[in-house]
């Protein structure tokens, strides 16, 4: 209670890393709808004052790529309105894209992409066309044209997701270089892979401020590298030690023991395949789901914390399901919707 | 407003066209040229039908007016303009989709020359190029040929 209004009532959508990829954007709006942060009739934000937290990922999840990027961007618009907060953050996904990585693209997040950069070419010729108006900064300038080893009919997609998301890109300054790395709401770490240490010696701060730097285009327009800290195995955003297998507790730990009032870290990244579940007396909070068949069943899962931090609870779209794991309790489910862990 | 919902968030059915990064500041900026062709109609006795109108009139976008798709840009342009919603032009959906279908029937309606006019920026294409490398998907290469 004493960190105040907005923090104490945390709902926490759980990124999703989904092989029912075209359906992103439908379980994003499910996941939304289940913890009543919007109105799934209108899309709009419901959630008032609530403080949700998306953890990451949403790029190389299907064809609704940007839509879902503007659905999230009007939806934080409408939560700070409300007296409340939508907070999207970085994960490994946006690093990679951002990166020029697109490995995980499927190929309707191409098609998505080139029909992007059709409609934003002819925005750059029609404001050449505004007498007075100089011609305006061409994002495919810089941009390869030709792709050895890919065949041709991909090019020209690939050259239009480069553009958008690339540092200082239409897409990614507008929508990505404002989201956090790290979060701290209430007594809640959030980050999509994981703390160590070392990360948090760097900063905390300063790891948000170099991320966004990077993805605005930095000092240098835009051909800087990424920090280090998002890189490799250790970078924050690809880190599975508290989320794969056994959990380093003690280190952990640690971690959390550097950041004052900090009681819990909540991570993405990895899916659990048994849902939201916790580690290490629920100091270590695992919340990406999936949507897989046989990981999570396709069936959207939120991480609700209330009264700054003394209940933790998660909601859950699947009905059928009555007994479940949460932390190393197995917990008897008698509704259906919600199970309830008071702390 | 009585667009009829979908599952696409009304942002997206609005834009005519795709979002634009923030415009350096040396140079005017595309709301610089709405503020300018507002303000040659601004006159706060008349209505704002009639100044969206004398908006449309500005010399500087003359050539936006012309062409195959100048009436859907009018039209559009008038719209968002005279629009009061709360997100400015989200209750302009059927204009800009109809400039949209007449851009898509008419695909040189706005764009003549600007992407084959890259020529001057070639060496600086070239230079960044060199500091940006793409990974594409293994889906999108081509088969290796089995020697």
């Amino acid at each position: 209670m004493a960190d105040g209004p907005t923090m104490d009532f945390c709902k926490i959508v759980p990124p999703s890393l989904s092989a029912f990829v075209d359906t992103f954007v439908d379980f994003t709006v499910s996941a939304l709808s289940l913890a009543g942060l919007i109105d799934p009739s209108t899309l709009r934000w419901s959630g008032g004052p609530t403080v949700a937290v998306q953890v990451g990922d949403v790029l190389d999840r299907g064809g609704d790529e940007i839509r879902l990027l503007y659905l999230l961007h009007r939806l934080r618009l409408e939560a700070a309105a409300s007296g409340g907060a939508l907070i999207t953050m970085i994960g490994n996904h946006e690093v990679m894209n951002v990166h020029g990585d697109f490995d995980c693209a499927g190929p309707s997040g191409l098609e998505e992409f080139k029909n992007w950069g059709f409609w934003y070419q002819i925005g750059l010729s029609m404001k050449t066309k505004c007498e007075g108006l100089q011609n305006p900064k061409d994002p495919f300038n810089g941009v390869p044209k030709s792709f050895p080893g890919v065949r041709k009919e991909f090019h020209e997609a690939l050259r239009a997701r480069a553009a958008a998301l690339r540092p200082d890109g239409p897409i990614s300054k507008r929508f990505l270089s404002q989201n956090p790395t790290v979060v701290i709401v209430g007594d809640s770490v959030f980050v999509h892979g994981g703390l160590l240490q070392d990360h948090v010696k760097y900063g905390l701060d300063r790891m948000n401020r170099e991320v966004r730097e990077w993805i605005s285009g930095g000092s240098d327009g835009g051909g800087g590298r990424s920090p280090g800290f998002v890189r490799g195995r250790e970078g924050v955003v690809w880190l599975r030690r508290f989320s794969d297998g056994v959990c380093d507790c003690a280190n952990l730990e640690a971690v959390l023991g550097m950041i004052p009032g900090a009681k819990r870290m909540v991570m993405g990244h990895t899916i659990q395949r048994a849902g939201i579940n916790g580690a290490c007396e629920d100091r270590a909070v695992r919340i990406d789901v999936g949507l897989s068949k046989g990981c999570g069943d396709g069936l959207a899962e939120v991480l609700e914390i209330l009264d700054g931090g003394s209940v933790v609870q998660v909601i859950s779209s699947d009905r059928a399901v009555h007994r479940r794991r949460y932390s190393d309790r197995t917990v008897e489910r008698e509704e259906g919707l919600k199970v309830l862990f008071p702390h | 407003m009585g667009q009829t919902q979908s599952s696409v968030p009304e942002e997206d059915r609005m834009d005519p066209t795709p979002p634009a990064a923030p415009s350096p500041q040396d140079l005017p900026s595309m709301e610089d040229l709405i503020a300018e062709a507002t303000a040659y109609g601004e006159d706060e006795n008349e209505s704002i039908d009639a100044r969206a109108q004398k908006a449309l009139e500005c010399p500087c976008i003359a050539e936006l007016r012309n062409g195959p798709c100048g009436n859907q840009f009018s039209e559009a342009f008038v719209c968002f303009l005279k629009s009061t919603a709360e997100e400015k032009g989200s209750d302009c959906v059927n204009p800009f989709v109809a400039l949209q279908m007449c851009i898509k029937a008419n695909p040189n309606a706005f764009s003549k020359d600007i992407l084959e006019g890259e020529g001057s920026g070639e060496e600086e294409e070239e230079r960044e190029a060199k500091d940006y490398t793409i990974s594409a998907p293994s889906w999108s290469r081509k088969p290796k040929s089995k020697l």
